[in-house]
This record gives C-alpha cells, sequence and structure tokens, in this order.
C-alpha cells in the first residue's frame, strides 16, 4: 500500500466493513463510520497535494496483472489530486449529514453507505486512473453505484424510474467513451493518458465520441434529462451526485484530454463544446425557473451550473480552463450546500414543495443562514466563491474576444439569482402556509448544520481568499494538463496581472460596505423575524400574501415559453415507440416464419449458405 | 484437461441441482436426463479435441432433448420435436463438416471445402440457435423449466461453442476465407434477436432471444480472431454461462413464487423476492457488459475486434444491439422487479418465498461474474492451452500502469 493508492485503499476497506459490521451497527453507527472512513481519505488525499504542487504525478498499480497485459494503475497528478480532495471532503461533508438524515430509515442504511463509499472510491479511481481501460471501468462503477442510490427506495416507482432514466442516458452515451477507446487502443497499441502514441490516435471523432459521453455524466443539453428525475432519492444521494461524484466525472474527463496531444482535440471540438455549454447554462436555469419542488429547482440549476463550468473548460485557455476547475470546486462546495439544505426542510417538514412553505427562517435560523449563504455563491455575489469562479470565468472570455459567452453568463446569472430569490422567500420568509399550520418544524441536528455549515463557511472563505484554493490544487491541475500558469490573484479573485488595483480596491470597498450594513443593522437593533409581508418590488401587496412559487414559475413559463418545448424527452419517447414499433412487426412476422415453420428457415439458411461459400 | 470448462460444468452441476431440489424443475426421468446431459458434456471436455468428443457433445445435445421432452405437456413435447429436428440436422451437418476436413486437420480441395464450410455454418446456426434458424430455442425457454433452458444454454451451447474455438485454432481457414458469411451470419443474430427480445412480453422467451444475441456477439469475436477477438469469445462465453444461470434461475424463483410464467405484466417482485431481484439484476448488467463483471472483459475486446476488422461500421452495429440489450433488460428489472408490489395476492399456488437452497445458489452465480470480472486472469487454462489462450499468457505486466498492448 502507498500513500497514492491509499485514499482509495481506505475507501474499499470502509466498504468491507461496512459490510461485515452491517449486523452489529445501529444506523448511527454506520453513518459514524462511513464518515470516519472518507475523512480518513480526505486526508490521505491531501498528503498528495505537495508531490501535485511540485509538479510530480506518482504512480502506483493498483490491480496489477488484471486482464493480460492490462494492468489497472494510478498516475496521480495535478488533475487527480484536485477531484481527489473534492470527492473525499465534500463526500465527508455529506456522509456528514447522513448520520441523523437516515438514522430513522428503517432498512437499507448498509446498502446506503457502503454504495456511497464505492460511489467516492469510483469518482477517485476515475481522477487517478493512468490510462483509459481504468477511466472506464471507474466511470461505468460510478454509473452502477449512482443508478442504485437513485433508487435506493426501490419499492417506489418514482424512485426506480429515476434511476431507470439515469442508468439508460447515462450508459448509452457512455458507449462513447468505450468506442471511443477502443478506436485508440486498435490504433494505438496503448491506452495510456500520457504515452506519446496516443496522441495520433485520438482523433476529433474520438474526441467527439468522448465528449458524448461526458456531456450525458455532466447534464449537458439535451443528454441533461435524467437530472430531474433523480430527485427521488435521499438527499444525501443528491447532494453528492449533484457537487462532487456523478457529475463531475464528465467535467474530469473533459479535462483529462487535455492531456493527450497537448489538447489537440480542442482545435476541431473546443467551439461546439462551448456552444453547448452555452445553451446548457440557458435552457438550464430557464427550466429552473419553472419548477416549484425545490430539489428539482436545484436539479436544473445543477445543468445551468454544470454549463458554465463546461464553458470554462472549452475555451482552452490557462486562465478558462483555472477558471472552469474553480468552479467545479465552488459548484462543489455551494450546491452540495443547497441540496443539504433542501434535505434538512424536507427532514423538518415533511415537504419540499415550495408552494407548501414558508417562514421557516424563524423555526430553522441555521438552516436559513447556511442557506443564504450558499445560495448568494450560486447567483454570484461578491465575497463568495461563486463570485470568484464568474469572474474568472468572464475574464477567461474576455481574454479570447467573446463577448457573446460573457453575455450568456451574465444573463444566466441574473436569472438564477431570481430564481434562488423566489426559492428563498418562499421557503424561509413570508407567512407560513397552510399546509405548515399544526407541524412541529424543527431545526436541523447539529450533526446535519455541520455538515452543510461548513461546506458554506468554505464558499465564504474562498470567495474571500481564493488563492488558497488556487495555489495549492487549482493551479497544480492546470499546469497538470500541459498548460504554464502562473497564479496572479489577490483577495477575491482579483486578477492582478490585468493591471485590476481599482477593482481590487473595489472590491473592498464593497467588502466595507457589506460589513458597515450589517453593523448598522444591529445597531438599529432591528426587530425580530416575525409573519410579515416581503416587499414585492412594486405595489404593497394584501397583508399576509407574497409572490408566490406558483406566481414566479407562471411568469417564467409565460416569459419564456417558446424554450420549454426544447424538451429533448418526448423525442426520446418517440425513439422507443418507434423501436418497440419496429420490434413487434419483426416478431410477428419472424413468428409466422420462421417459428412457426422450421424448414423454410433450415431451408434459406441452407441455400443461402451454399450460394454464399462460392460466391466468397 | 480443460481447468477452467470443467469446473465451470461441474459448478453448474452442482448450483443446478441444489436449486432444483428447492424449487422442482421436472420429475426423476428430468434429474437423469440432466444428470446425464451435463456428464456427457464434461467427459467431451475431457477427451479433447477429438471424434469421441464431438459424439459425446452430440450425445449430450439428445439427452438434453430428452430433459425438455421430459416436461410431459404438449407444449414440452411440441418444443422437444422441434429442439430434436435442429439438434439432428446440426449433427449431421457438423459430423459431414467435420469428417470432410479431418476434424479441421486438413482443407479439402474444391469444391468440398466449400461444401465443408456450408454444412458446418449451417450445423453452428442450428446448434446455438442463430437467426434465423432460432425456432427451437424460444420453443424450449416456453415449454421448459427454467433450469432446464439455462443448462441447456449453460452447459450444452457453451460446450458446442468451445469446440467452435478450437476448430478456429485448427482450421483457421474455415473463419478467415468465409469471413463475410460467419460475420453476416452473426451480425444478423446480435441485431435480430435483440430486437426480437425487445418484442417480448414473456420473460422465459425473452431471455432466450438475449441468449442468440450474445451468441452473435461471440461468433463474431470468433470469426474476427487474433488475440483479442478469441479473448473477447473465450471470456464472453464464461461470461455468459455463469450469466445465464443467474437470469433463468431467477425467473424461474419468480414462477415458483407466483406459480405461472413471468411476463412484463407482473411488478414489484423485488419485494417478495430480494434476493432473486438482486441476483437477476447483477446478472443482467453483467451480461450487457457493465464493468467490473466478467462479460466487460469480454464484451470490450469484442468491441476492439470488431473495429479491427469492420471499423465504424461495425461499432455501430455493436453499439445498436447492445444499446436494444439494454433497454430490454432495463425494462425488465423495472417492470418487473422493482417498484411498488401488484395488488392482491398471488395467483395459482404461488405466494411462495423462495427457498434458501435457492437463493444462495442465485447469491454465489450472480456475485461470481464481478469476482471473476476483477481477476479474470484465474480463468485462463493452466493445461494444455490452445493457441489463443498462449496468446494471452504472454509477458504480463509489459508496463504496470497498463495499456500495452
Amino acid at each position: 500500500m502507498t500513500s497514492t493508492t491509499l485514499p482509495i485503499l481506505l475507501l474499499l476497506g470502509g466498504f468491507v466493513l461496512q459490510l461485515l459490521l452491517a449486523r452489529w451497527l445501529t444506523p448511527v453507527g454506520k453513518g459514524v463510520l462511513a464518515t470516519a472512513v472518507v475523512f480518513a481519505s480526505f486526508l490521505a488525499s491531501l498528503t498528495l497535494v505537495p508531490a501535485s504542487m511540485a509538479g510530480v504525478a506518482a504512480e502506483a498499480p493498483l490491480l496489477a496483472g488484471w486482464d493480460g497485459p492490462l494492468s489497472i494503475g494510478l498516475r496521480v497528478d495535478g488533475l487527480s489530486v484536485l477531484f481527489m480532495v473534492m470527492g473525499t471532503g465534500i463526500g465527508a461533508a455529506i456522509l456528514l449529514f447522513s448520520v441523523r438524515y437516515m438514522e430513522h430509515e428503517e432498512q437499507g442504511t448498509t446498502r446506503f453507505y457502503a454504495i456511497m463509499l464505492v460511489f467516492i472510491a469510483g469518482l477517485l479511481l476515475l481522477a487517478g486512473a493512468a490510462d483509459m481501460l481504468g477511466a472506464y471501468v471507474a466511470w461505468e462503477v460510478i454509473g452502477l453505484c449512482s443508478y442504485s442510490l437513485v433508487g435506493f427506495w426501490y419499492k417506489q416507482k418514482a424512485a426506480t424510474d429515476g434511476a431507470r432514466k439515469v442508468l439508460v442516458i447515462t450508459h448509452l452515451a457512455g458507449y462513447g467513451f468505450l468506442v471511443g477507446l477502443v478506436l485508440v487502443y486498435a490504433r494505438a497499441g496503448t491506452l495510456v493518458w500520457t504515452d506519446p502514441a496516443v496522441a495520433p490516435a485520438f482523433t476529433s471523432g474520438v474526441a467527439a465520441l468522448f465528449i458524448v459521453a461526458a456531456m450525458a455524466k455532466s447534464v449537458m443539453f439535451p443528454l441533461h434529462t435524467w437530472i430531474p428525475e433523480a430527485m427521488n432519492a435521499p438527499t444525501p444521494v443528491s447532494a453528492l451526485l449533484h457537487s462532487a461524484c456523478y457529475v463531475k466525472a464528465g467535467v474530469y474527463l473533459i479535462a483529462r484530454m487535455y492531456v493527450v496531444g497537448g489538447g489537440q482535440w480542442h482545435e476541431a471540438m473546443g467551439t461546439p463544446l462551448l456552444a453547448v455549454g452555452c445553451v446548457t447554462i440557458l435552457v438550464g436555469v430557464i427550466f429552473a425557473m419553472a419548477q416549484t419542488d425545490l430539489k428539482r429547482l436545484l436539479a436544473f440549476h445543477t445543468v445551468s451550473q454544470l454549463g458554465y463550468i463546461v464553458v470554462g473548460l472549452a475555451l482552452g485557455t490557462d486562465l478558462g480552463l483555472a477558471a472552469g476547475l474553480f468552479y467545479c470546486l465552488s459548484h462543489a462546495l455551494f450546491k452540495g450546500t443547497l441540496f443539504m439544505c433542501a434535505g434538512a426542510i424536507q427532514h423538518a417538514t415533511g415537504t419540499r414543495d415550495l408552494r407548501d412553505l414558508g417562514g421557516l427562517a424563524s423555526a430553522m435560523p441555521g438552516t436559513a443562514k447556511v442557506w443564504i449563504i450558499a445560495a448568494a455563491s450560486i447567483a454570484g455575489v461578491p465575497l463568495t466563491n461563486g463570485f470568484v469562479a464568474k469572474w474568472l470565468l468572464f475574464s477567461a472570455a474576455l481574454d479570447k474576444g467573446l463577448l457573446v459567452v460573457v453575455l450568456v453568463g451574465w444573463i444566466g446569472s441574473i436569472l438564477t439569482a431570481f430564481s434562488f430569490l423566489k426559492a428563498t422567500v418562499n421557503a424561509f420568509y413570508g407567512v407560513p402556509s397552510t399546509a405548515l399550520l399544526g407541524k412541529r418544524i424543527h431545526e436541523a441536528s447539529p450533526s446535519m448544520l455541520a455538515g452543510m455549515g461548513s461546506m458554506a463557511g468554505l464558499c465564504l472563505l474562498f470567495g474571500v481568499a481564493p488563492q488558497l484554493l488556487m495555489l495549492p490544487i487549482v493551479a497544480p491541475a492546470v499546469r497538470s494538463l500541459g498548460f504554464d500558469w502562473a497564479v496572479e490573484m489577490s483577495w477575491l479573485g482579483i486578477l492582478t496581472d490585468r493591471g485590476t488595483i481599482a477593482v481590487t480596491v473595489g472590491g473592498g470597498v464593497v467588502l466595507a460596505s457589506a460589513m458597515l450594513g450589517l453593523l448598522v443593522y444591529r445597531l438599529a437593533q432591528a426587530p425580530a423575524p416575525g409573519l410579515v409581508s416581503v416587499y414585492s418590488g412594486g405595489e404593497p401587496l394584501p397583508a399576509g400574501d407574497r409572490p408566490g412559487a406558483v406566481d414566479f414559475a407562471e411568469m417564467a413559463e409565460t416569459a419564456f415559453h417558446p424554450v420549454y418545448s426544447l424538451d429533448p424527452d418526448p423525442g426520446y419517447l418517440r425513439i422507443w415507440r418507434a423501436l418497440t414499433r419496429v420490434a413487434g412487426a419483426a416478431q410477428t412476422t419472424a413468428g409466422a416464419v420462421l417459428e412457426d415453420r422450421p424448414l423454410l428457415p433450415i431451408g434459406l439458411v441452407a441455400i443461402a449458405a451454399l450460394a454464399g461459400v462460392w460466391l466468397v | 484437461m480443460d481447468t477452467v470448462l470443467i469446473p465451470l460444468f461441474l459448478g453448474i452441476a452442482l448450483g443446478v441441482g441444489l436449486y432444483a431440489r428447492a424449487i422442482p424443475q421436472g420429475d426423476r426421468s428430468w434429474w437423469r436426463f440432466a444428470a446425464t446431459t451435463v456428464a456427457l458434456a464434461v467427459a467431451a471436455r475431457l477427451a479433447g479435441h477429438s471424434w469421441t468428443a464431438t459424439l459425446l457433445a452430440s450425445a449430450a445435445e439428445l439427452v438434453a432433448v430428452g430433459m425438455v421432452w421430459s416436461g410431459g405437456t404438449d407444449a414440452a413435447r411440441a418444443a422437444a420435436r422441434k429442439y430434436l429436428t435442429a439438434v439432428v440436422l446440426a449433427t449431421l451437418c457438423t459430423w459431414a463438416a467435420l469428417a470432410l476436413t479431418g476434424l479441421g486437420t486438413l482443407r479439402p480441395g474444391a469444391p468440398w471445402d466449400k461444401l465443408a464450410v456450408a454444412l458446418l455454418l449451417i450445423g453452428v446456426a442450428l446448434k446455438l440457435g442463430l437467426v434465423p434458424v432460432y425456432f427451437w430455442l424460444p420453443a424450449v425457454a416456453r415449454a421448459s423449466s427454467a433450469m432446464t433452458t439455462a443448462l441447456i444454454v449453460a452447459v450444452v451451447d457453451v460446450g458446442a461453442f468451445c469446440e467452435l474455438l478450437t476448430l478456429r485454432d485448427t482450421a483457421p481457414w474455415i473463419f478467415t476465407g468465409f469471413a463475410p458469411l460467419w460475420i453476416g451470419l452473426a451480425v444478423l443474430s446480435l441485431l435480430g434477436a435483440a430486437l426480437l427480445a425487445l418484442a417480448q412480453r414473456a420473460l422465459k422467451p425473452m431471455l432466450a432471444f438475449s441468449s442468440i444475441d450474445d451468441m452473435g456477439y461471440l461468433l463474431l469475436g470468433l470469426v474476427i480472431g487474433g488475440a483479442d477477438g478469441m479473448a473477447g469469445a473465450w471470456f464472453g462465453i464464461l461470461g455468459h454461462a455463469l450469466g445465464k444461470i443467474v437470469l433463468f434461475g431467477a425467473v424461474g424463483a419468480a414462477e415458483w413464487h407466483l406459480g405461472r410464467a413471468v411476463t412484463l405484466d407482473d411488478r414489484g417482485l423485488s419485494t417478495p423476492l430480494p434476493v432473486a431481484s438482486a441476483a437477476f439484476m447483477l446478472g443482467a448488467l453483467g451480461f450487457i457488459g457493465i464493468p467490473p463483471t466478467l462479460g466487460f472483459i469480454g464484451h470490450w475486446r469484442l468491441y476492439l475486434a470488431g473495429a479491427e476488422l469492420g471499423g465504424p461500421l461495425l461499432l455501430i452495429v455493436l453499439y445498436a444491439s447492445s444499446a436494444m440489450a439494454l433497454l430490454c433488460y432495463v425494462r425488465v428489472i423495472h417492470r418487473v422487479w422493482l417498484g411498488p408490489a401488484a395488488a392482491g395476492p398471488a395467483v395459482g399456488t404461488g405466494g411462495q418465498p423462495l427457498p434458501r437452497a435457492a437463493a444462495a445458489v442465485l447469491l454465489v452465480f450472480a456475485i461470481a461474474p464481478v469476482l471473476f470480472g476483477l481477476v479474470p486472469n484465474r480463468l485462463r487454462p493452466t493445461l494444455d492451452p490452445h493457441p489463443h489462450v498462449a496468446e494471452l499468457t504472454g509477458p504480463l505486466v509489459a508496463n504496470p500502469l497498463g495499456g500495452v498492448k
């Protein structure tokens, strides 16, 4: 066992322990064990940071002599470390949250924690795999884990329908990865990412196949439709799926392609990928605006946010990659937090329907604060990591002269802010809905608050001091992809190599103003939260009324009516129906001709074989 | 001695025996026929590549017909007649072809070489139930107990296919010289059977068509040959054998529970039969070729062999077949096994829980492909390897990071 393989082996050891100790551990005990294992794996991943900062790629065999001459081995470079730290760090926080969230689950907790551990181990293997075959194995292991976890409540139709969609869409598209690597191996005789022989074999067609696979995993339009259906899973699963382990697999694959031939694929596929990313930003957020289910709303925002990340990677510059990878980490933090808040709300109220929520800030003040930080982050409010991520992304796009990308990103940010304003107001402020009357709503447990609070805290920390993440994690990742990038960044993510000292000062003023505002608010002895109407942005609404989720959703549906026709699901359904019709017709014919009259096909085959051998 | 197939067949015999004691598959005559079928198949493997082996394998096929006939119903007898027709014709064609080629040791002059290939093609198609002469396999699946079909597919057919693998080594000209015909047969089977599997409502015939589809895959690997094609076919056939025992076994357990045939109209069987449900899911995923199962070890090499021979066009065909197989199995998993259970009591004599022995057999056969998928090298024969196996057992770790061909 080496320090390189330790993070993965710890997780697999935890998996075995879960199975062995299942009979003796309580659900809480299983959760604590899983959290401890993932946290240990996180610490082990952190030990890999110094080597990656020094530009060293650590190599180690994981499954030597696996399949003939092929082995599964690790080659952990800067990009690997980024995903390993993200997967284990976010995973540990989510599992800490799970301890209390899952404690009342009557059955299946061993299955839940065991698969969660394999899920995270799969991401680590994907990130560290030295070659494409190992990466593909990890890719599908992640897929299977996700399928099992989304269908955790396998006796509920909604849960199994979601799982089915996850498997079908991502696996069918995932064949692109398999076919692509097969073509590379057939031409190059090797699958090692960094082998120079791979570059000539890694054609634009192969890159396109890899991108299709990545699009499905990373919910790019039009392969994104599985993700809202995957929401009928336990919230920790949704959180892990959306933040760190699943949708980021596609991001990883796109980034990893840059090590092949110096990113030669980008010349032909960069622009199409950029276009896909931009469309995804807008489609995701517009669909999110029409949702009234909190988790579905967050799911569509995942689509939109992944669009930003892919745009960053598709820019093909050092700053673009840094922006994309920083965005990837930031998204993991704020989206994981948001999902855990949604889970805490559902846990406390029994619903996640925004129409049935309201006024929760008074009953769940801790959750409300955490939610607001994460919501501010996803909307790109200064002082959060979401702001830094967008700032870097827009800077990278402007460097390339792609004003349209900035425009799309800006519109997407505005709509994101609108959508989260709706969600925040509907869930936490205003008058509680009648559906909540008589319910005893409780704050999230301390461990749940610790899980989501720690991540929200990091959203603020990396918003104020992004260089803490940039220097040890993001910059080595960018350099490992063949870009010679030196971090020139100050507080708040201001790029100091672009003569923006004045903007830095401006950022400081913003920070000071915010602090001053808070001080004034406190000194003015602000009234305690109560059942008050919310400022609606116009004429006062009748007492007790407020702009609700339905109003907002209807407004969005009216305003963006043509966009909603871009739902690809009806198209997929038509393909399926056509296929079953063809199959039915084939069966009718074959049944009558081939099955009921055996001598006929035998005669036909005999004639065809005899004719064939003389013709060949 | 064949150190992989013989233990595999004996393991299958033990598993099917335990399963059949817990969930009856037939009367005493069924037991006799089943035991004799496996014994003859094992003896054929012990005899190596010889006329004795050919005779023993053919005898195993004929005895397997008796297994179907022992079902006793009109449908069983009709299916047995169809199977017998296929077996007799296939045996005659194959024997004639082998006689013409001296068991594959010589190439006769024209036109006898062409005749031999044509006869072998017909014989193989009939034996393995390939499209368009698949008529006997769905009929057998519909009319027989689950493990009857499983034994035929996992022992008799696998034995026949492995005999073909040997012939691929001893007489490669049969395949390379007439590759378009073999590839045509393989493509027709993997596309046609995948499409027909989608049209089935009853699970056992669906599994039968899925077997035919998989045989098309494996035949393609065999015809393409080379280290990748042969290794793909070898690992694929092993995954096929293990997978079919699990899939038919799980469906048999559901039939036992319901007291009737299982169709796509059944719902939520995972609630009363969680072990059978999990086994079916694992078996299906392995059969589709999802890593880290043994099915993947075979399938990715078959894709590779397809790419080397037919380029993107053949890859598209393989993709189409894989996609249809996935849709087919996922539909079954989500309609029949997962989700809420159907309202109301089970019909017939149903409602019976899965016996422990049957559950244990299903679990062992479901987990085995996953474990072997992690250590596929263990499945390589250690004695008297055929040339294709020798190619596989070359220097194992050319590069500790993998990826070197």
